[in-house]
């Protein structure tokens, strides 16, 4: 008995931070889902029941479309940068000149602050002065209009995604390949096996799990993209370019509407959530 | 005798002295050693934080005091405020922010009024205030922000490209008239910047384009937009934004939705980068000569002076004049549209104005450094160009009559002569349209930015987008209580409340 108190006394402070840290702000968001509250003007908080909620679903065309965007865009820089850092690291683990100047050129992107990342893209695609654009009209390639055109928007922020991030996808693909038991290289080679079938039967399969944690990693970080929108586009032309946690971050941070904003961060959660299960259990039946 | 002589004259110094000293201690102006080892902190933007950049050295040497600047820029000034406000921090003191946001931050009660400290100090010739000012720092009687800028769109145009005789001729022989010096209405800018677009009409070696603005979404474009739409939508002295007796939004009546279409077609005749121009891209744009017509505060013509700071190359080759106006303009009340010229001036923005959070812990010396920089003597300096591009424009009556300093700033008389006629032109007219002052201001201007985002990248129809703008103002005036919104829409109008 007097040891369970010890142990209860030792583990309460973290207890107690936990609580404070992270459920006590989860039950107070959750709480004012429920509300409405226009913290701007400074009304009272109003109980309205599931109205947020019913609203977000069936009255609110921008939720949907900024889910719409968020979706398209973490299914393609995901399975780009997946793709981009096998092959990337497929190369360098080969016995290649240079190769360590290689592979520390390819981690620079994401040692990059993301809002750097983002301001100084929107520096060199920059209509007038940008010199990618400069670049593009002295060889006389037509003025593109990449941060202006809705349709050229959504692919310039999953450009500068993979740029920044397919190193991430590397770093890990590169370490599980050097982690791999040499036996069955050699094993295979004495099968006489050729490289792409070394490379499909052998390094593949043995890849997999790795693959599922770094997409599910990469996925869920996607998907709460903001800083890329922030800084490059604003969400914009119109709302081409926002994501739900730019949406999210504008109702609550511009708007105010801390009820509203509480609701849809809820949803938000559920989403990943969903996500993040679905893509571990079909991942893992691949596996 | 001569003990009690002396006694007596010993008491009157010290009441002498005492009331002397607290006489001293209730102006405005600060004294020295007077705010020893108090520290302020003022949330700016750029470029206004040039002003508290150029007088806190001289005020904290006098003060004792020290001022901490944050600078943020404008897209996140709104949320970093009045997070401080909602959560109650206190971490700022003075607050430069616009008043266009006045429904939330005075409305909201999140900012001292300064009746009672203007009262106690006083306030540096406060009759020298321009009454449309005057205005835009008041809600509900009473006074809650200082004065520090005078802000109304204007109309700037390259003399070298509109005045030119063989140009004027080539486009009388295209679209049979001649223009107007400056082109008096939206019909005609359409015709001046079609014909000035895509060619070197000033022989520099580069394309040129007929018209810039302000477009890109969350840098303030919905007032580009709104300069259209005064002319098309209001009349001299009729708001245009509601109905004040019902409160339905009117932003998609017939006027609205031309005016949105002036702005989609006028995009054609503007450079490449329009759609990434914010208000700073947008006057280094003009300054650096791509364009031959720009709507603006009156910031464009501080720029224009400084071809070594800014990059100016146009000094001297800007004309100023109003905003353009427009050949019909629907009337909402009658439901008709009324054929004719009608012009209206709007005071966009309102101006920036700097108040004192209500939950500062140093109220006094954040008003005495507010009114300090604010005096007339100081503020011209601000306003007039010696201190560079600093966002503030005129807004006393003696900006505009001391010539003398700003061509210190580096006007010619010409050009400032004909510049601060304008923008006096404008803040003395009684029956320009202020700006929206109610409740959710920011939420509502926000919405038309983001429908007009969408007309001016081409993915949205005016009418579609003028339709989606009165749905979403609908919403925010049921969520804020329409009939509460109502009153304070009429009371901002100075209609009776009942």
């Amino acid at each position: 008995m007097r040891r369970d108190a010890i142990k209860f006394g030792f583990l309460f402070p973290g207890l107690l931070y936990l609580m404070a840290m992270a459920v006590f702000p989860l039950i107070w968001s959750l709480t004012l889902s429920f509300h409405r509250w226009k913290a701007a003007t400074a009304a009272p908080r109003v109980f309205v029941g599931f109205e947020n909620f019913w609203n977000i679903f069936f009255r609110d065309p921008r939720f949907w479309n900024s889910l719409r965007f968020t979706a398209l865009y973490v299914a393609l820089v995901v399975s780009i940068e997946l793709t981009l850092g096998l092959l990337l690291a497929y190369i360098l683990s080969e016995r290649i000149r240079f190769r360590n100047f290689f592979r520390v050129l390819f981690l620079l992107p994401m040692a990059a602050p993301p809002i750097a990342v983002a301001f100084m893209w929107r520096m060199l695609l920059n209509p007038d002065a940008g010199i990618i654009v400069k670049i593009l009209n002295a060889l006389g390639v037509n003025m593109v209009r990449w941060l202006t055109d809705a349709r050229f928007t959504p692919f310039v922020l999953m450009a500068v995604d993979i740029w920044e991030w397919t190193p991430f996808m590397f770093l890990g693909l590169l370490a599980a390949m050097q982690s791999l038991p040499i036996s069955l290289y050699d094993a295979a080679q004495v099968d006489g096996a050729s490289r792409g079938q070394i490379f499909w039967f052998v390094t593949f399969p043995l890849l997999l799990p790795i693959m599922v944690t770094l997409v599910l990693l990469r996925a869920i970080d996607a998907f709460k993209l903001f800083e890329l929108v922030f800084g490059i586009t604003g969400g914009g032309p119109g709302t081409s370019t926002e994501s739900l946690s730019y949406y999210i971050y504008t109702v609550g941070f511009q708007y105010f509407d801390l009820g509203y904003a509480c609701a849809l961060s809820w949803v938000f959660l559920c989403i990943v959530l969903i996500m993040a299960n679905f893509l571990l259990q079909r991942l893992r039946k691949e596996i | 005798m001569k003990r009690r002589v002396w006694l007596w004259f010993g008491i009157f110094v010290f009441l002498l002295g005492s009331f002397l000293a607290c006489a001293a201690a209730k102006t405005w102006e600060s004294q020295p050693e007077e705010f020893k080892g108090q520290t302020i902190t003022v949330l700016i933007t750029d470029p206004h934080s040039a002003v508290v950049e150029s007088w806190k050295p001289e005020w904290e040497a006098l003060t004792g005091a020290k001022v901490e600047m944050v600078v943020v820029p404008y897209a996140s000034l709104y949320d970093k405020m009045m997070t401080d406000f909602i959560t109650g921090t206190g971490a700022y003191d003075l607050i430069c922010w616009p008043s266009t946001w006045a429904g939330d931050v005075m409305g909201g009660g999140w900012v001292l009024s300064l009746d009672e400290l203007m009262q106690e100090y006083g306030y540096p010739d406060w009759d020298d205030v321009v009454p449309a000012i005057k205005l835009i720092v008041s809600w509900g009687g009473k006074i809650y922000a200082l004065p520090y800028d005078g802000d109304c769109h204007m109309l700037y145009y390259r003399k070298d490209a509109l005045e030119n005789p063989e140009y004027r001729a080539k486009f009388k022989e295209k679209y049979g008239y001649e223009y107007n010096i400056p082109p008096k209405s939206w019909e005609e800018i359409l015709h001046v910047a079609e014909f000035f677009t895509g060619w070197d009409w000033d022989n520099d070696g580069e394309t040129e384009y007929g018209i810039a603005f302000i477009a890109q979404r969350k840098t303030q474009a919905m007032w580009s937009y709104l300069d259209i739409a005064m002319q098309y939508a209001a009349q001299p002295g009729v708001a245009p934004f509601f109905d004040p007796d019902t409160m339905e939004p009117q932003v998609n009546n017939p006027g609205w939705v031309e005016a949105m279409d002036v702005i989609q077609k006028l995009t054609k005749f503007a450079p490449p980068g329009l759609l990434s121009y914010g208000y700073s891209e947008l006057r280094q744009a003009f300054v650096s000569g791509n364009s031959a017509i720009a709507l603006d505060w009156g910031d464009i013509g501080i720029l224009e002076q400084s071809p070594e700071k800014y990059g100016s190359k146009v000094k001297g080759l800007l004309g100023y004049g109003p905003l353009p106006g427009a050949m019909k303009t629907y009337d909402f009340r009658a439901k008709q549209w009324i054929e004719g010229y009608n012009q209206v001036n709007f005071l966009n923005f309102g101006g920036w104005v700097f108040s004192i959070s209500r939950f500062s812990k140093n109220p006094v010396p954040a008003y005495k450094f507010a009114a300090y920089f604010t005096s007339p003597e100081r503020s011209l300096l601000d306003v007039c160009g010696v201190h560079g591009y600093t966002g503030a424009n005129p807004w006393r009556f003696s900006h505009f009559k001391n010539v003398d300093k700003w061509i210190e700033g580096g006007w010619s008389k010409e050009s400032v002569t004909k510049y601060l006629e304008t923008i006096q032109t404008i803040l003395s007219d009684p029956k320009a349209i202020t700006d929206l002052r109610i409740p959710g201001a920011a939420e509502y201007y926000d919405y038309l930015d983001l429908y007009l985002a969408e007309v001016l990248s081409g993915t949205k129809a005016p009418k579609d987008a003028c339709d989606a703008i009165y749905n979403e103002w609908v919403k925010i005036t049921e969520t804020h209580g329409k009939e509460k919104q109502k009153k304070l829409y009429r009371e901002s109008l100075g209609l009776p409340t009942e």
